[in-house]
This record gives structure tokens, C-alpha cells and sequence, in this order.
């Protein structure tokens, strides 16, 4: 990481221009991933991503430049690339005093709110591929059906470091811990696959309360449901979503278009909408990046600015969006801490951290009372949604047919689509069955941890399309 | 980096083989919004993956940190690697390949704009969107990027292979609005001279297809006669196209495992995989392995004839490579993927092809591809829209539909590939192609 002079130095080179504003953005990140097919360590890879990304702001303009190059000749190019294309001084200067340009930056000191405690960077290997044989084992034990398993170890230790022209300097560190664990269970007619992917905030530590077994224990149970499935039948009917990796329907429904990404620039279905009512009132939701540990937290956002529990929804009313520097800029409101990104190369934008409904007063019997056939959505897979027309899609990784408010057998092949404002008044339960589960956003910043979550919700009325000739 | 240092110290090391693999990639992006440049990104990074056979296990090493001091210490976690390492398989670094084909030409003429140029073509393209028609509401993206890539592979056999590839490309993005509906479309185009781009075409294309989104509702649920058009086709094939990878097939799970020789396909459908073809913005003379590439019949009128391989995935199946052994980023591990891949074109344009339906449903757009298919059993339930046909016209625009089945089953029932390919700047594409039945859920 650059020298606190270093950094004066090159954000006065910055400010020395029209630019209002100007931020560096520093990262080295050590990732591994450790991968296993059926017992045998087939590749361990180890990458360091490491590089420095400039960002300047006129107005509402933005110029952003990246480069892996920590030499001081490449760093300058880049900011004189930066500074031509926002504007040169001419000869008349900048109009600015030497003092406006000069930038005294000030270190930001905090508390961890997510510590780790065993580094897999001084874990000797042979501990790490013994977790990922303890999945395995696990889940070849289940059933003599489960014919493969693919498990997976993710281990990241993120450096950032950001300044800025109004004077912060701040730091943090990111760890992060995920295992993937996929079992292909196979009979006389089908060879289908289940899986699990629970991670965290934290280090190898994680592993202490998540047990690899029950990974691996999980990602056969889907497999071998799976295996048994039937097609699932068409057409519109009620769906109860459950908790955990369910919430996917309000991130990819809600979420992205509360992003001040898509509300800036009036590209969202929920634009002008603070205030009003987007929800039914049962629904009440947040996105709360300050979770100790949680796989979507982290102490700042890319940005620099602390992270915040936001508010989105409470009692269907749209309380807050999820905002960005540049974002706040255009909508005339503060940044929430939101500004996020995959690595250096990438400008940050506003998006989600963890994500999720609060619960609800509904036990999860009431959910299903009154439903003629329906479906029960008790896995999901991923899913898009396009925020200016608030089309989304998704599917369902395991799912039941509801039959007079019972659940009858497991469907498999079902997409659920909709549109985000129609959904969201259409919930009309909400269990108190909150988890969170672990996912990988996409979106213009990158690829990001984030958490989705929330209790079983019931959707009155949902589009779903399935393989099944009815 | 002192790539002798580094070659000379994993000999030393005890290394039997070594390869350095550099990848630069430069980009220069301009966004144009409400009447100004919004933004604009330039990006010069150069990452290097190292590989190595010790104690005869593959082991590799990335980073974009540019430090000779670290040999020692990368050094000793890939020799750490080796030992954890239990797979059987093995593990081949190439020497040069004497025999390799001459390297085919790009026959692209790229000719730079400057940034005025650039800033005069998206103010002239934004402008011309707005006025287009009164429910053209909004330019919902509007961007050009110039961005040039090239790799380096050194290793301690002697080879020496080196490329460059550079692309130019303009994306646009409209939404419409009527009565509070919103619908958005987006075009991109590759331009090797802006002398002979033809915007107002551009974005007469672009706005006609957003207008005609408007007024669009779903359909029944039912089995129809369905085409998938160019966009659509080249999205769910390149979803799928891992089908045809060695690595899958190799370990049981690609749905076409086991069925070289078979009839997987409709007898229409042929599938070649050509990473030189010059028709295509990235020409591969050789794949990421430093194997030199060639073009393939993967798909002879329905008959799968060719797995596609890299070195690990053909010593696995007692083979030899095809030269696809290809990265998705300079840091990820050699897999096995098509380059410049394609169902071929037929003779009949899209409107005759509507005409032979007679009734059904033109798919224009594909959504949910990374999450709605099962990469194992072929099986896909996906969000689509696109319009009706009715007496082989084009009628109302159709969406909130989700059109679902097993891919195998689908191509079998391919009728016609229509004659609309178009490379755009993928590496995967398709022309149209028409199919005598699909289950589509709606209303």
C-alpha cells in the first residue's frame, strides 16, 4: 500500500485539474481454491490480485483509471490520462489556490466488527483438503445412489485501502470462507445433482459451527430429492418461498432496483417512489451490511464510508434506497456506505451487502392453509432481473407440489418469473422462520459476496414454468 | 518480469516442467448520458499465471503483482501444492510444436477514432434515439470501448508463442414508455471504421425493436411451433455448449457423454468449432496450452463427431488434445471451451422461416441462463419474450413466458437453420433456428 505522502502527492496531481473530487483506491487480494472430485485433491490455485484504481469527479461526471503497476511513471500516466480527460488546467490555471488542491489526509481508525481468527494462509494444506474430505465422505454416506461428489474450499484475504481529496484515509481487511459441496446422485432413469454452499465472513473458524459433514450431508439430501422428482407442471398458482437462499426473489425482485444505480438515472420501476407503498404491509425489509461476520459484510464499503443497516421497506412503505458517492451526487442524498466492487477493476457502484424480509407473524402451518395446488419453493437456485421493467426469473433448486394445503411430491424444472412491483404487493404471509443464505451478486461493479434472506413468504399469485407437458 | 529468473530458479527447484503465461489487457471506455460524457474508463493490466509439473502433479501460481523478490516464496507454495495434490491426473506441459499450421491473418482493418470522435459519434447516436419516436423516453445505455488483449506463453520446453487480438464496439440501450409500460432494447455493433458505420441504421434497428415491445402480454400455456431467433439461438447454445467439453464428458457429466457416433441432434443442425476463423473479432492460433488450433466438425447433420479437448481432459479419455484448452481469465485453471464456435447457416432468411411456421412464437430474448438449466441433464425452464406469428406475419409482442424442456430432446427437433449468423464480437453464435414443438408457460 502507498505511503500517506505518496498519496497526498498523487491526489494533489489529481485535484490539480477541474475535477471536484478525487479518490484512490488501493487492493491486494490473496484468494484459494482448493477443489475435490470424489476424494482426490484435483488443483489447488492461488492468485494475488493486486492494483490501484484513480477515480475523479466533476459534478456528476466521473473518469476512472486502473492499472496492476504500483511504479510511480504508470500511476502519474494514469492520472494525467485522468486529468485530460476531465479537464486540464489551462493557462489560465484551474481557478483553484494552491490550497484548495493541497490534500492533508488523515488516517481513519475503527473497531473490527468482523474478526478472524485462523489465517488459511499459515493453515497447512493437508488441514484444509481434510475438510473438503469430510464433505465428501459425508455425502457418499448418505446413500449408495450419491455416485460423485465435487466439493469445493474458497478462501480470501482482502486488503483495501482508500483516500481521498476531502482528506480520509482508511483501511480494511476482508476474509472471507465458502465451501461448495455438489453430489450427483444417479438410478436407473436419471443422473441429477443437488448442492450446498454455505460461507462466511470469518476464517478457517467458520468450519467450527458449519460442520463440512453436514455440507456434504446437505448437498446429497437435494440430490437424492431431486432424483425422485417429477416435471413440474405450469401455468400462474401461489408459491411459498422459503427462508435462506429464498430471499434471491427480493434481491433480484427489489433489491437491484432500489440500487441508486438503476433510481439515478430513473432506470427503475421504484424511482419517485420514497414514501409510497411498494409492498404489501406484512413486508418489511433491510440490507445490513454491519452483520458481524456475515459472508455480505465488511467494516466500509469501497467507497470508504462506514457500512449501515438500511432500512428499505418497513410495513410496505419504501423507506430508503441503497446509495453510492456518485449516485448521492445525482439524487441529491447522502451515500448509505453502499459503494461496492469485485476488485480494482472495477468503478464501485451502489449494491446490496445482506439482504433480507424480517420476519413475519405466520407459522409456517398457516402458510399453507387454503392453497388448492400450488407450489413450495423450498430451494432456490439464482436468478436476473432487468430493473428497468422490473421483469426477474429465477429457479427453483427444490421443489414441492402443494396439494390441498399439503405437500404432495418433489417437482423439479421450475422457473419462477414476474414482474418486482407486482410481487412485492402480492405477498400476503410472512413466516418468522428468518435465515440467510450465501451468494455471488452480479452486476456493472462486478461479482461481490452478498447474503440473501428471509423468513417462507407466500405469493399469492406467481408465473411458473415448468418441463412438464399439462 | 525476468523470465529466465524464474525458469531458471523452478529447474533449480526441482521442477520437471515450467510455464509462464502473460496476459495484458488494456481498455478505453466512453459512456455518454443526457447530453455529456457520464463517464469514462481507461485500464492497462497485465497478469501472469505460472504453471508447473512437480513430482509429475500440475500446480499453479497467479498474480498481478509484477515482483522477481517472491520466486522463492511462489516457488515453495507450488511444490506445497504437489503435495496435497492426489489426483491421477496427468499432467503435460507442451514443447513447441514443430508441425504447427502457418497462423491464420485477422483481415480486420481497424481504424481508431480519437476521443473527439468518439464523444461526436455518441452525442450524434443519443440524439438520434430521442428523436426517433415520441415513446422513445430514455438512451438507457449508451457506450463505445476500444480494448486490446494479448498473451504470452514461455515455458522451459522452448515454447515461445505470443498474439494480439484489438475490438471496437458500439452499445446502445433505448426504453420506450406507453400507458406506464416500460420496455428497453439493446444493440451492439463492432466497428472497424466509423467512415462506414451506418448509424441512422443502427438506430433504426435499435428503436424499432424497442417500440415493438410495447403493448406485449403472455401467452397461454400450450406446446407451440417456435423459432429462437439469432440473439436468443447463440445465448442458450453457448449456455449449453459445455455439453460438447472432454472434461464433462469425461467425468459422466455432460448429457452427451457416451454418445460420439450418435444422432444427438436434428439432421439439420451442424456445429463447427473454428478458433481461426477470420469471420470472428478474435482469431486463436493456438489455445492457452500454447496447442495449435484447428477447425473442427463437432456436429455433422445431427451426429456427434468430435469431443472438444484440452491436455488434461484427453490423457483422461486416452486421447489427444484439440486445442481447446482454453482460460476464462488469465488467473483461472486451462478448461475446456469452444472458440469461435457455430451452428452453420442455411439458406432461408427469418421472414421465410416465419412463413414455413405459419403459427407460433419468434423467442427474440433469453433471461436466467446462469441459473435456469441443469448443465447435467440438459433439462432448461426459462424466462423469454419475443412476438406471435399468425398466418407466417408478425403479430403482437409476447413476454412474461418461460419456454422449458431438455436440450437434447429440443435439438432434435430443430427444423431449419435459418441464414442470419452473425459473429458480432462473440466466440459462440448462431443463426435462427426453427423448432417443430416447445412447451411455453404463461397465462
Amino acid at each position: 500500500m502507498l505511503e500517506l505522502k505518496k498519496l497526498e502527492e498523487y491526489l494533489c496531481a489529481c485535484m490539480n485539474s477541474d475535477a471536484d473530487f478525487a479518490e484512490i483506491y488501493e487492493e491486494e487480494e490473496t484468494k484459494e481454491i482448493i477443489s475435490m472430485l470424489s476424494g482426490k485433491v484435483e488443483s489447488v490455485n492461488d492468485t494475488v490480485t493486486a492494483g490501484i484504481g484513480i477515480r475523479l469527479y466533476k459534478g456528476v461526471q466521473s473518469v476512472y483509471a486502473y492499472s496492476n503497476s504500483a511504479q510511480e511513471s504508470e500511476i502519474l500516466g494514469l492520472i494525467g490520462d485522468l486529468t485530460g480527460a476531465i479537464g486540464k488546467p489551462d493557462e489560465a490555471g484551474t481557478g483553484k489556490t494552491p490550497e484548495e488542491t493541497k490534500i492533508t489526509l488523515t488516517r481513519v481508525e475503527y473497531e473490527n466488527r468482523h474478526p478472524a481468527r485462523i489465517d488459511f494462509r499459515t493453515t497447512p494444506l493437508e488441514e484444509k483438503t481434510a475438510l473438503l474430505t469430510r464433505a465428501t465422505d459425508a455425502a457418499m454416506a448418505v446413500d449408495p445412489r450419491i455416485v460423485k461428489v465435487q466439493a469445493t474450499l474458497l478462501n480470501v484475504h482482502q486488503d483495501v485501502q482508500i483516500a481521498n481529496s476531502e482528506g480520509r484515509l482508511i483501511s480494511d481487511t476482508r476474509v472471507r470462507t465458502r465451501m461448495m459441496a455438489e453430489a450427483f446422485a444417479k438410478d436407473e432413469n436419471s443422473f441429477v445433482s443437488g448442492g450446498d454452499r454455505p460461507g462466511a465472513g470469518m476464517g478457517l473458524e467458520f468450519f467450527e459451527e458449519t460442520l463440512p459433514e453436514k455440507i456434504g450431508e446437505e448437498a446429497a439430501r437435494v440430490a437424492l430429492v431431486n432424483l425422485s422428482a417429477k416435471d413440474c407442471p405450469s401455468g400462474k398458482m401461489p408459491v411459498i418461498i422459503d427462508n435462506a437462499f429464498g430471499g434471491v426473489i427480493f434481491h433480484e425482485a427489489c433489491g437491484h432496483a432500489l440500487e441508486a444505480t438503476a433510481v439515478a438515472k430513473n432506470r427503475s420501476v421504484f424511482a419517485g417512489k420514497l414514501g409510497q407503498q411498494i409492498a404489501n404491509t406484512c413486508v418489511s425489509a433491510v440490507d445490513d451490511g454491519t452483520i458481524p461476520n456475515a459472508w455480505g459484510s465488511e467494516n466500509i464499503d469501497d467507497e470508504g464510508n462506514f457500512q449501515q443497516r438500511r432500512v428499505l421497506i418497513e410495513n410496505g412503505i419504501l423507506k430508503s434506497y441503497m446509495i453510492d458517492r456518485l449516485g448521492g451526487r445525482r439524487m441529491g442524498m447522502e451515500p448509505t456506505g453502499s459503494g461496492r466492487r469485485e476488485s480494482y477493476q472495477y468503478e464501485p457502484t451502489s449494491r446490496m451487502s445482506n439482504t433480507f424480509i424480517l420476519p413475519g407473524n405466520s407459522s409456517f402451518e398457516e402458510m399453507f392453509e387454503g392453497i388448492e395446488k400450488g407450489l413450495y419453493a423450498k430451494k432456490m437456485g439464482g436468478g436476473s432481473v432487468n430493473p428497468q421493467t422490473g421483469e426477474f426469473n429465477f429457479a427453483v433448486g427444490e421443489g414441492y407440489l402443494i396439494e390441498n394445503g399439503k405437500i404432495t411430491h418433489p417437482v423439479r424444472g421450475a422457473a419462477l418469473i414476474g414482474n418486482g412491483k407486482d410481487i412485492l404487493m402480492n405477498i400476503d404471509r410472512v413466516c418468522s422462520n428468518l435465515e440467510r443464505g450465501q451468494g455471488m451478486c452480479g452486476s456493472s461493479s462486478g461479482s461481490i459476496p452478498t447474503d440473501v434472506g428471509q423468513p417462507a413468504i407466500r405469493v399469492t399469485s406467481i408465473t411458473v414454468g415448468g418441463t412438464a407437458n399439462e | 518480469m525476468n523470465k529466465e529468473l524464474w525458469l531458471k530458479a523452478a529447474a533449480e527447484k526441482g521442477f520437471e516442467s515450467f510455464e509462464i503465461y502473460q496476459a495484458f489487457h488494456a481498455e478505453k471506455t466512453y459512456s455518454w448520458f443526457d447530453g455529456q460524457l457520464d463517464s469514462f474508463v481507461t485500464s492497462s493490466v497485465t497478469g501472469t499465471a505460472l504453471r508447473g509439473i512437480y513430482n509429475k502433479k500440475m500446480v499453479g501460481f497467479s498474480t498481478e503483482k509484477d515482483d522477481d523478490s517472491a520466486v522463492v516464496k511462489v516457488l515453495d507454495a507450488m511444490e506445497q501444492q504437489a503435495g496435497a495434490i492426489t489426483s491421477d491426473d496427468e499432467a503435460v506441459i507442451f514443447p513447441p510444436f514443430e508441425d504447427a499450421p502457418e497462423p491464420a491473418a485477422s483481415s480486420r482493418k481497424w481504424v481508431r477514432p480519437d476521443a473527439a470522435q468518439v464523444k461526436e459519434l455518441l452525442s450524434q447516436i443519443e440524439k438520434k434515439i430521442l428523436a426517433y419516436d415520441p415513446a422513445i423516453r430514455q438512451v438507457s445505455f449508451l457506450q463505445w470501448t476500444e480494448q486490446t488483449d494479448s498473451r504470452q506463453i514461455t515455458n522451459s520446453l522452448g515454447m515461445r508463442a505470443e498474439d494480439t487480438g484489438y475490438a471496437q464496439v458500439l452499445v446502445a440501450g433505448a426504453a420506450a414508455v406507453r400507458e406506464g409500460e416500460v420496455k428497453d432494447s439493446y444493440l451492439e455493433e463492432v466497428i472497424e471504421d466509423l467512415a462506414g458505420f451506418d448509424a441512422d441504421g443502427f438506430v433504426k434497428k435499435l428503436c424499432e425493436d424497442t417500440l415493438a415491445k410495447l403493448g406485449a402480454e403472455s401467452v397461454p400455456s400450450g406446446q407451440y411451433r417456435v423459432i429462437f431467433k439469432n440473439e436468443a439461438m447463440t445465448s442458450l447454445f453457448a449456455a449449453f455448449s459445455d455439453i460438447f467439453s472432454g472434461e464433462r464428458i469425461g467425468k459422466g457429466i455432460s448429457p452427451l457423454a457416451g454418445k460420439v457416433g450418435e444422432a444427438v441432434f436434428s439432421e439439420v443442425i451442424n456445429v463447427v468449432d473454428d478458433p481461426r476463423c477470420d469471420k470472428t473479432v478474435r482469431l486463436m492460433n493456438y489455445d492457452d496450452e500454447g496447442h495449435p488450433t484447428a477447425k473442427k466438425t463437432v456436429v455433422d447433420r445431427g451426429v456427434f463427431t468430435t469431443v472438444l479437448h484440452s491436455s488434461r481432459s484427453a490423457a483422461r479419455m486416452n486421447t489427444k488434445s484439440t486445442g481447446n484448452g482454453f482460460k476464462s481469465s488469465y488467473a483461472s485453471a486451462v478448461d475446456v471451451r469452444p472458440m469461435n464456435c457455430c451452428i452453420l447457416p442455411g439458406a432461408k432468411t427469418l421472414e421465410e422461416m416465419c412463413g414455413e411456421m405459419g403459427d407460433g412464437i419468434v423467442i427474440t430474448a433469453l433471461a436466467g441462463l446462469h441459473a435456469g438449466l441443469d448443465h447435467v441433464t440438459g433439462d432448461f425452464s426459462l424466462q423469454c419474450s419475443g412476438y406471435l406469428v399468425k398466418d407466417g406475419r408478425r403479430d403482437r409482442s409476447v413476454t412474461l413466458i418461460t419456454v422449458a424442456g431438455n436440450y437434447l430432446d429440443m435439438m432434435k427437433r430443430a427444423v431449419c437453420a435459418g441464414n442470419d449468423l452473425d459473429w458480432k464480437y462473440y466466440t459462440i453464435a448462431c443463426p435462427s433456428v426453427a423448432f417443430a414443438g416447445c412447451a411455453i408457460s404463461g397465462e
